[in-house]
């Protein structure tokens, strides 16, 4: 007799937050990976427990794909939803990735790029945050049912995003610039270590902007 | 006598236990989603709730009783033989209870109206044979059966519509929301006292025309649209909504967009100077655009949605009202319509004509519902109203409004239909409207299956119901 109670479905956008949560904690032991670069045991602890939250995240992504029956209808399109949840997962893998890159060998002449790489990192992990924040909205765009003022919200963030996005892409070609100026005086191991970090954080900031755009094809703006 | 006393004492106890069963479990239909939604509290709406269940039953449930009583099956030809319709309404009732309480134990989905309806054409088919049972009429039931989830699905996902288009995504939802509440009040009650109306007003021996009723539905619905303004007028808007600046409102910012999209479509299709001049024309514009934009603070109006779902709270008691009323009206008939005719059939002998359903009997469906209500259903609605997080005021009032006409339209023609079944539809309704998180699409593959087994268990309770009753007494 609870027919009417049993038509209301699971929702998978609560998961979708928490995964999003268990991502921006990978996001954080990586800013904290980039703090402790000269302390070359306590990062390999980090980049450890990195691991580790990287791991956690996907269960967390593999339990939502499990709770996401066929038979079950959302307001926006099934495999939207699973692109999302795929490029959220992905800037966990990347975090990881550049972790992992870092953890091989101590960074040669890091003093020399200290400054340009922080500022590079620093600009690439804000986008990342307002990715995150745009996920956050969410709950108040399923209010609105995508539209409206809410909808035009989330627009003005994604656009913010994408701009940012772009000005983290521009401080990585700086810093490009300087690696190739340097690049007669590292060896030649020493200096693909470097480019691979380098395109690393920027995919980060690459990914982050992507998913933003994603949950601006959901949006019914006019 | 001693034997009509027996009998008569069976099927209104067995009656009871059907109007408890129905106040027990169906009702959580009518009020679970209020509940859910945070619109009403659990006392508000067992008290809503009892009010118009009985309103219900007792004005407008003659209709679908009659027609349960005497159209299912061709009871004319009983005449020479009454106890046999005796025996086999008391077989049908005390079936269908019984199916009833197997398949809760068992946990199917069924419906009261479904296994009645079964019960009473099986032991109809049984007694009279498959001639016996009016086809016709069990065809337009059958086809109700399909067409009212439909309706109801229909009509929920054409209100959610207009709720969104014109209020969720309106830039300034709070003042669309006062502009349209008195509006919606007009065709709600408009609506309502239409179908109420027309066909002449279940109890009361009034019948109108068709421009009548019509007349006096717009009057009733003028009503409610002066009394809406009169409320919207003291809803206040809270100030942040109002701080922006007049020049850099947001849908200004829109209309900008649409130019740019507008000149960009005039661009493809012009070559040269004109084309040249348009495309400067839209490098300026596209400036103007971005400083807007940086200016604009959409985040300080999306507060706003609290101010619609707190008015759409309102809205949707009203509605559940509704649904509260027309659920009597069409149930209250699975409980009393054997009883009225095993009681009809002893006190007058088998009548051609369909004799009118007494009003104590429908009261005391009405009263046995509100048993049911006040025993157990406030703890299935309870249960329904803690699940049921989905449907916030704006999404339950469309869902009610489809699924509160259609049960209302069927019971004024008479046609007895499953009122969860119409809330399924009015759910599924709002959901194709983007309207929910996520919508359990088993559910219906739940009514496929009570449909298929619930006719013919209904109906095979019902014979052996009536088989075990004729050896014991006769």
């Amino acid at each position: 007799m609870m027919t009417i109670a049993r038509l209301f479905g699971k929702s998978p956008f609560a998961p979708l937050q928490s995964h999003m949560k268990k991502v921006s904690l990978c996001v954080e032991k990586l800013t904290k990976i980039f703090d402790s670069l000269e302390e070359n045991e306590k990062l390999q602890r980090l980049v450890t427990d990195l691991s580790q939250l990287e791991h956690e995240a996907d269960l967390t992504k593999n339990d939502i794909r499990n709770q996401l029956p066929k038979s079950i209808f959302m307001p926006i399109d099934r495999s939207h939803f699973l692109e999302i949840l795929a490029l959220q997962d992905s800037i966990a893998d990347v975090s990881e990735d550049i972790g992992l890159t870092l953890s091989l060998r101590p960074l040669v002449n890091y003093e020399l790029f200290a400054k340009d790489l922080q500022a590079f990192v620093k600009k690439c992990i804000e986008v990342f945050w307002d990715t995150k924040r745009i996920i956050e909205e969410i709950d108040e765009l399923l209010e609105s049912s995508f539209g409206g003022i809410e909808a035009e919200k989330v627009k003005t963030m994604v656009e913010e995003t994408a701009y940012k996005e772009h000005k983290a892409q521009k401080e990585k070609l700086k810093l490009l610039k300087k690696l190739y100026n340097e690049g007669e005086s590292l060896s030649s191991a020493a200096f693909y270590h470097w480019l691979r970090v380098i395109e690393e954080i920027g995919i980060l900031a690459q990914v982050s902007e992507k998913l933003a755009n994603r949950i601006r094809m959901v949006l019914e703006t006019k | 006598m001693e034997f009509t006393l027996i009998l008569t004492i069976i099927v209104l106890l067995v009656g009871f236990y059907m109007a408890w069963n129905i106040g027990a479990n169906d009702v959580s239909n009518a009020m679970g989603t209020s509940v859910g939604s945070g619109a009403l509290t659990l006392k508000r709406a067992v008290i809503i709730a009892a009010v118009f269940e009985f309103s219900g039953a007792y004005f407008l449930g003659s209709s679908v009783s009659s027609t349960m009583q005497s159209e299912l099956i061709d009871v004319t030809r009983f005449a020479a033989d009454p106890d046999t319709l005796i025996f086999g309404m008391c077989g049908a009732l005390l079936g269908t209870g019984i199916w009833l309480q197997i398949a809760s134990y068992f946990g199917l989905p069924v419906s009261t109206t479904h296994a009645i309806v079964g019960a009473i054409v099986g032991f109809g088919a049984l007694t009279l044979g498959i001639t016996g049972v009016e086809w016709g009429m069990i065809g337009s039931i059958a086809s109700s059966w399909i067409l009212s989830p439909i309706m109801s699905g229909f009509i929920s996902y054409l209100i959610f519509s207009i709720l969104q288009r014109n209020i969720l995504f309106a830039l300034n939802p709070a003042h669309a929301t006062k502009r349209l509440i008195p509006i919606l009040l007009f065709f709600v009650f408009g609506t309502f006292a239409l179908s109420m109306i027309f066909n002449g007003i279940g109890r009361f021996n009034v019948n109108f025309t068709l421009p009548q009723a019509l007349l006096l539905s717009t009057v009733i619905g003028a009503l409610a649209f002066a009394v809406g303004l009169l409320v919207v007028r003291r809803i206040k808007i809270p100030k942040t909504s109002l701080e922006t600046p007049s020049r850099l409102i947001p849908f200004k910012l829109i209309s900008l967009e649409k130019a740019i999209k507008h000149l960009r479509r005039v661009r493809t299709g012009s070559i040269d100077e004109t084309h040249n001049k348009i495309t400067e024309l839209l490098e300026q514009m596209h400036n103007i655009k971005r400083d807007m934009r940086q200016k604009t603070r959409f985040s300080k109006r999306t507060t706003e949605y609290d101010l619609v779902e707190k008015a759409f709270a309102s809205m949707q008691i009203i509605s559940a009202c509704f649904v509260a009323l027309a659920h009597g009206a069409n149930d209250v008939a699975n409980a009393i319509a054997p009883v009225a005719a095993v009681i009809d059939t002893i006190q007058n002998g088998v009548s051609a004509s369909a004799a009118a359903v007494p009003s104590w009997l429908l009261a005391f469906g009405g009263v046995g519902i509100i048993v049911g209500l006040a025993t157990w259903g406030w703890r299935v609605i309870m249960t329904i109203g803690r699940k049921i997080t989905e449907l916030t005021p704006t999404r339950g009032f469309s869902a009610e409004f489809g699924a509160a006409l259609t049960i209302l339209l069927a019971s004024k023609l008479g046609l007895p239909i499953s009122t969860t079944h119409c809330l399924v539809g009015a759910v599924l309704g709002v959901g194709l409207a983007r309207g929910i998180r996520a919508l359990n699409l088993r559910t219906l593959k739940d009514i496929a299956l009570s449909w298929v087994i619930t006719l013919p268990a209904s109906a095979l309770m019902s014979v052996i119901c009536y088989f075990i009753l004729k050896s014991i007494l006769v």
